[in-house]
């Protein structure tokens, strides 16, 4: 039976928003897209998807949207859990996730979220069971103690788990996904979780994996006893950043306090301000929607042109190839062609890995693209971290001798 | 922050900051940490009222689910206290819980919070005043990160 189903997109990326084009493949189903939903007319409706992040000032036009509809559901990890623009919720933002406005609505999560279980959740059909992602990685588990902290700027093609290897992966508290990043050489982190409060377990896990690494100890004058030291020691300096790794998606669900940070207003810039040099290409990629092939490539070519990086001519081809795709799927979310937009998309995810562009990486590309390519000409390598402020296009950012992004200014109007 | 300084900046009888410390969770392991809290006990040792043990069998077993826990449910800090370093009655769950407790420290001050009010301490069961110095502490540190409005109650 055909049902009327309205899809409105709120704050932020419209990545999920546009991906919902596909609802219109082999479907009875009328479905209507409202891009501003202040301006809505309050029309009955069988099914309303929100995508988008959202603020608590959205309270009203839900509201009204749960009135007038059957059923709501919450499609995309923004909407459900706050999603990637939540880490702007250190700084003082306040993303809220929709369970806090509606007690009943459904959710699917994932960044991007899965159109096929949207379409599920739309008929009514009870949801996939889905694995743990472990259980469907081709990586293989030492079980073994962590010797040290590896960040991925010095990366190595290696069959074995990321954790065992001291890469920090939220694997172990995710689900299967379509967009994998895990096969494109990128550890997870963890937009699809398994349990609860995801973020804080794997917090746990991860600590306890790093149980081969010294710990800072002193002596307690009160106790007359050895107590944990307040100063910096290897376990911090090794995970330069905690919130941006484990807490990327879920946030205001973790049951951890709002952040004080001082904000610099634009909620973008908050969530890129303290990420690391290495996770940079792929946040980008997560959060800039239609516009994210450009916006990666324009932090990349930053780094790689201020540090003087080496960049084969392959690379620069697959990316301008990568760009020039980017402006055919603006052209086909326009004029809504669903069959067309699935063709672009298929061709972006063959050369990016998915939609996320895990795949693409400083001095070029993760894995291999096909099997027949001569990888060496388009391989990312190990880099080094250079302090020092770089700009490129619509980007500018400065980065500390961690590799930590100090200040990341970004033209939002060129997005 | 080494204790002599934490003594130097907050003077523990500040009775303003201390009427606000009401409850401070401490996870003391079966063996070395209930041991010495016993010990304390058998020799009528005082300490803070505000004090809430909770008795589990090894600091290994405190996380920061547990931290956060007591935490969102009214905690003004969380202490775990363990047995010494070396000296585990298991294998290694003090040192363990160390590695998790201080990158929730991290955590915290990545959040603009203080590191003060979560900590790990050591003890040993046959000497009391090892736990109850614990506690002290315990309260010191507390008291530091009130006076800097750094306690996720802002000031409790």
């Amino acid at each position: 039976m055909a049902v009327e189903v309205k899809v409105f997109q709120f704050n932020g990326c419209n990545k999920c928003f546009t991906e919902s084009i596909l609802l219109k493949l082999d479907s009875e189903d009328k479905v209507t897209y409202i891009e501003n939903p202040k301006g809505w007319k309050e029309e009955k409706t069988d099914i309303a998807v929100i995508t988008g992040y959202l603020l608590p000032e959205d309270g009203k036009i839900l509201e009204s949207i749960t009135k007038n509809s059957k059923k709501v559901i919450g499609y995309g990890d923004c909407v459900t859990m706050g999603g990637i623009f939540a880490l702007a919720n250190q700084n003082g933002h306040k993303i809220t996730p929709l369970k806090e406005f509606i007690d009943n609505a459904s959710s699917i999560n994932g960044c991007l979220g899965e159109i096929m279980e949207l379409n599920q959740e739309i008929k009514g059909k009870s949801p996939v069971k889905l694995k743990g992602l472990c259980t469907v990685c081709k990586r293989k588990s030492t079980c073994d103690y962590m010797e040290a902290v590896h960040r991925q700027i010095e990366f190595e093609e290696s069959d074995v788990c990321f954790n065992d290897l001291g890469y920090q992966c939220n694997g172990f508290v995710a689900q299967e996904c379509k967009e994998r990043c895990i096969d494109y050489d990128a550890p997870c982190r963890g937009c699809k979780p398994m349990v609860a409060r995801s973020g804080i377990r794997m917090l746990g896990m991860f600590g306890t994996l790093m149980g081969n690494i010294e710990v800072a100890t002193e002596h307690s004058v009160k106790g007359a006893t050895d107590k944990l030291a307040d100063e910096d020691d290897d376990i911090t300096r090794s995970v330069p950043d905690v919130l941006g790794n484990f807490f990327r998606f879920t946030l205001p669900t973790s049951g951890l306090p709002q952040g004080r940070i001082p904000s610099t207003g634009s909620v973008l810039e908050d969530v890129f301000t303290g990420r690391l040099i290495e996770e940079l290409p792929l946040i980008a990629g997560l959060l800039a929607g239609n516009k994210s092939i450009s916006l990666v490539l324009n932090i990349l070519e930053a780094y790689e042109t201020g540090t003087k990086m080496e960049v084969g001519s392959c690379t620069k081809k697959i990316r301008k190839h990568l760009r020039k795709l980017e402006g055919d799927l603006g052209k086909a979310t326009e004029s809504q062609d669903a069959q067309q937009y699935k063709e672009i998309t298929e061709k972006i995810r063959k050369i990016a890995g998915n939609m996320n562009l895990s795949n693409l990486f400083f001095g070029g590309f993760r894995s291999k693209i096909t099997e027949y390519d001569n990888f060496d000409e388009y391989k990312a390598h190990p880099f080094d971290v250079v302090e020092g402020s770089y700009a490129h296009g619509c980007v500018e950012y400065k980065i500390d001798s961690d590799g930590k992004v100090t200040d990341f200014k970004i033209k939002e109007e060129a997005l | 922050m080494t204790s002599s300084e934490v003594g130097d900046f907050c003077d523990p009888m500040d009775a303003e900051i201390k009427a606000k410390i009401k409850n401070l969770v401490v996870f003391m392991c079966n063996e070395c940490g209930q041991g010495a809290a016993n010990t304390a006990g058998v020799a009528r040792m005082g300490y803070d009222a505000a004090i809430r043990i909770v008795r589990v069998q090894c600091s290994g077993q405190v996380g920061p689910i547990q931290i956060m826990d007591a935490l969102n449910n009214g905690a003004d800090a969380v202490g775990v206290v363990g047995c010494c370093l070396g000296a585990c009655h298991f294998f290694n769950g003090n040192i363990l819980s160390m590695h998790r407790i201080k990158l929730m420290k991290k955590l915290f001050k990545e959040l603009g919070y203080s590191d003060q009010f979560v900590n790990q301490w050591t003890a040993r069961a046959a000497e009391g005043e090892t736990s109850v110095g614990d506690f002290e502490d315990m309260v010191d540190r507390l008291a530091v990160a009130i006076k800097n409005k750094g306690t996720i109650k802002d000031g409790c």
